[in-house]
């Protein structure tokens, strides 16, 4: 409808968006090319940016391959547990009456909004004393655990837009309640699950500060503590390595984010993350 | 109980057990912890007995006796039937005899003395220096340097030594090496000058950010709203990314837009710009990149929240105003702001709190340089209980940090559970839409 201010409001974004622009692409161009000696176009387009994938790029790091091992283990065991816990708790919380469900309820919206950071000094003291520290089992549990009232909260969300007419059928039908939850109800929770389902994967895969603290040995190392070791351990700066490290870690999260890119952004908007 | 009451509690207790293993007990715990004097050097899991050569200074000033400083001090090696029968086990029989018939039930004040007596046997000296050594150390009563598993242990062997009784609480106490009761934790908070920096520092970033976080959301998403719908999501796809990247990935970006070799410093190189780091050069430096770092990962929260209020006017009121003469920034300012009141100040008051406690991206991104400029509230109870270059991690002190972070974390979400209608304001995601 108005074309020349649109013009102007392109012009304008693009120009804020330039830096944001200039990183996404270099980040691409680097990780497979050299730039000049000092300067940064793009002189020779080559993969030995990649050679951590078939070397060892210094002895003391374990293998590329088993850290992003430990990472698939360690974002999937997350999801899975924080899917797990929060269907049951969630509907729960959204239909089933019990004694001090409002108090719960409460407990959960502050949960939410509560700064889960603060306490990583009294849970690695907690892991020292279960003998969890160091190790990815601990990090799973950990992380699954912070996530979970964002996941419960996500899936109350499912819940509540189920209509009610279909558990009432179930119920004059004479199924129990259990029953009615597990054949009618979360059939069409489904698509929810599986949104909170990625959005877990994805918040496991990139963490960085629970295994950096609860597990910083090389047995339970993960891509983002083996990148940033890679990074801080440099003493001249590797930009291209660097880079490609960062594309295979970033990899599955671009195409994560590709195909689910519209149900990731539905879920953001409630989300959580600083 | 009734049966749902029992489903309902069976299916709520898998996450009330997580919530209370790792909300509710660090939640305690770092309270506990705030009053120790916990770190490397004492220990997680308690200590043990022991006292050592430098801390027989010490003694006097914490209430123990001269007398038995000087027996502690003295008490150095004895040829004691319990020492022998050792000595015995290691040297042979007849050695041990001997030993005996000369020197026994004597007392020897250091090592030299006690090596001496061996050299001197005359029948089977100890000719071996190495042999000496681990002979005298036989004799050795010293408790100098010994460790005592239990309070027990420990006390069986002062009063093994002698120590009169009015000094032995007094000497258990100082020679206990564990964890202990203190509030000297806030005593130097309160004191050291440090503190109030990092407060100021957190005071800084959270208002510097939010500024940034909540007019930047807001601009790009009254922005995209008015732009056709594909250009529209090629900018929200742009300023969401920042949200989903690693972290790791994203700062790592900004150091190479930032080092001293990278964009920044090329581009201005023909401009004859000395090539310097930009993010860590000078305080200032450091203190915008890391308002933009943290900013576009905040302004995309914005950006989606607002879109998505904004999507929800109805557009009636706009053809209502446009017919009216208004032209967009009076649209803007006059009928969409007003609307858009709630979203603003939930996420305001949402970042005010997770600013407040999140560290992570000026830890991968300064590190609290340059100095100690950026280090906030929240970094500094990191850096003093879970990373530091001394090496002595001092939990204790880091919890009374975290302390005052978790109080406020719990009085401000106990407040947003009053003012605001949280279920109203996060939207409530379909993924049908």
């Amino acid at each position: 409808m108005n074309t020349k201010g649109n013009w102007m409001l392109i012009l304008a974004l693009s120009l804020i968006s330039a830096p944001l622009v200039i990183m996404y692409g270099f980040q691409l161009i680097d990780s497979v090319s050299r730039p000049a000696p000092g300067g940064i176009i793009p002189q020779e387009w080559e993969l030995t940016n990649w050679r951590f994938l078939w070397t060892s790029i210094d002895s003391a790091r374990p293998s590329i391959w088993r850290v992003t091992f430990n990472t698939f283990v360690f974002a999937s065991a997350t999801a899975l547990l924080v899917c797990a816990f929060s269907i049951t708790a969630a509907y729960a919380l959204s239909r089933l009456n019990f004694p001090a469900r409002r108090f719960f309820l409460a407990g959960l919206i502050m949960l939410h909004a509560f700064p889960t950071i603060t306490l990583i000094i009294a849970i690695f003291i907690v892991l020292q004393f279960l003998g969890l520290y160091d190790s990815l089992m601990g990090v799973i549990l950990v992380k699954a655990a912070l996530e979970l009232p964002f996941g419960i909260w996500i899936m109350k969300g499912f819940y509540d837009s189920v209509p009610w007419e279909i558990e009432m059928a179930g119920v004059q039908d004479g199924a129990s309640r259990f029953r009615v939850w597990r054949e009618l109800i979360l059939p069409q929770v489904k698509p929810g699950l599986s949104a909170l389902l990625i959005f877990s994967f994805l918040a496991g895969w990139s963490e960085f500060i629970l295994p950096l603290v609860l597990a910083p040995g090389a047995d339970a190392q993960v891509l983002a503590t083996y990148m940033n070791a890679v990074i801080a351990d440099d003493t001249r700066p590797d930009y291209g390595l660097f880079k490609a490290i960062g594309m295979f870690y970033a990899l599955p999260v671009i195409a994560v984010y590709l195909l689910f890119q519209k149900r990731l952004m539905n879920i953001y908007g409630g989300g959580t993350k600083g | 109980m009734t049966r749902q009451t029992l489903l309902g509690l069976g299916f709520l207790s898998p996450a009330l057990l997580a919530v209370m293993m790792f909300f509710l007990l660090p939640v305690v715990l770092t309270v506990v912890f705030a009053f120790t004097n916990m770190s490397t050097s004492t220990g997680i899991l308690g200590g043990e007995y022991q006292i050592s050569e430098s801390d027989l200074r010490r003694l006097p000033a914490v209430g123990v006796g001269e007398d038995a400083v000087a027996l502690l001090a003295g008490a150095g090696y004895a040829v004691q039937p319990e020492t022998l029968a050792q000595f015995a086990a290691e040297f042979g029989e007849d050695r041990a005899a001997e030993l005996d018939k000369l020197h026994g039930g004597a007392k020897f004040d250091d090592q030299r003395a006690m090596e001496r007596a061996l050299k001197e046997l005359r029948r089977n000296p100890l000719r071996k220096v190495r042999d000496r050594k681990t002979a005298a150390d036989l004799f050795r009563v010293s408790i100098l340097g010994q460790r005592f598993a239990t309070r027990d242990d420990f006390a069986l062997a002062i009063t093994d030594l002698g120590v009169p009784e009015r000094d032995r609480l007094a000497l258990t106490e100082a020679a206990y090496t564990g964890w202990t009761f203190t509030t000297q934790n806030f005593e130097l908070l309160w004191e050291l000058p440090a503190t109030w920096r990092y407060a100021l520092n957190s005071v800084i970033y959270v208002v510097l950010t939010l500024a940034f976080n909540v007019g930047f959301g807001l601009f790009l998403a009254l922005s995209t709203f008015y732009l056709p719908s594909r250009t529209a999501q090629t900018f929200r796809a742009i300023w969401f990314l920042p949200r989903i990247l690693p972290p790791v990935l994203y700062v790592l970006m900004w150091q190479w837009l930032t080092w001293d070799q990278g964009f920044i410093s090329a581009m201005l190189r023909p401009f004859g710009f000395e090539p310097i780091n930009w993010m860590r050069h000078t305080a200032t430096h450091a203190w915008t990149f890391i308002v933009l770092i943290n900013g576009c990962v905040g302004a995309s929260l914005g950006m989606i929240l607002f879109s998505s209020s904004l999507r929800a006017i109805p557009e009636t009121q706009l053809f209502a105003a446009q017919v009216d003469g208004a032209n967009r920034w009076q649209q803007v300012r006059h009928v969409l702001l007003p609307q858009m009141r709630w979203p603003i100040l939930f996420i305001t008051s949402y970042q005010t709190l997770s600013l407040l406690t999140s560290f992570e991206y000026i830890l991968l991104a300064t590190d609290g340089g340059p100095g100690r400029q950026t280090e906030v509230w929240a970094l500094a109870a990191y850096h003093t209980a879970l990373s530091n270059y001394g090496g002595n991690l001092e939990y204790g002190l880091g919890a009374a940090y975290a302390l005052a972070l978790v109080i406020i974390g719990i009085l401000l979400s106990a407040l947003y559970l009053r003012f605001f209608k949280f279920s109203e304001l996060v939207a409530k995601p379909r993924i049908e839409q």
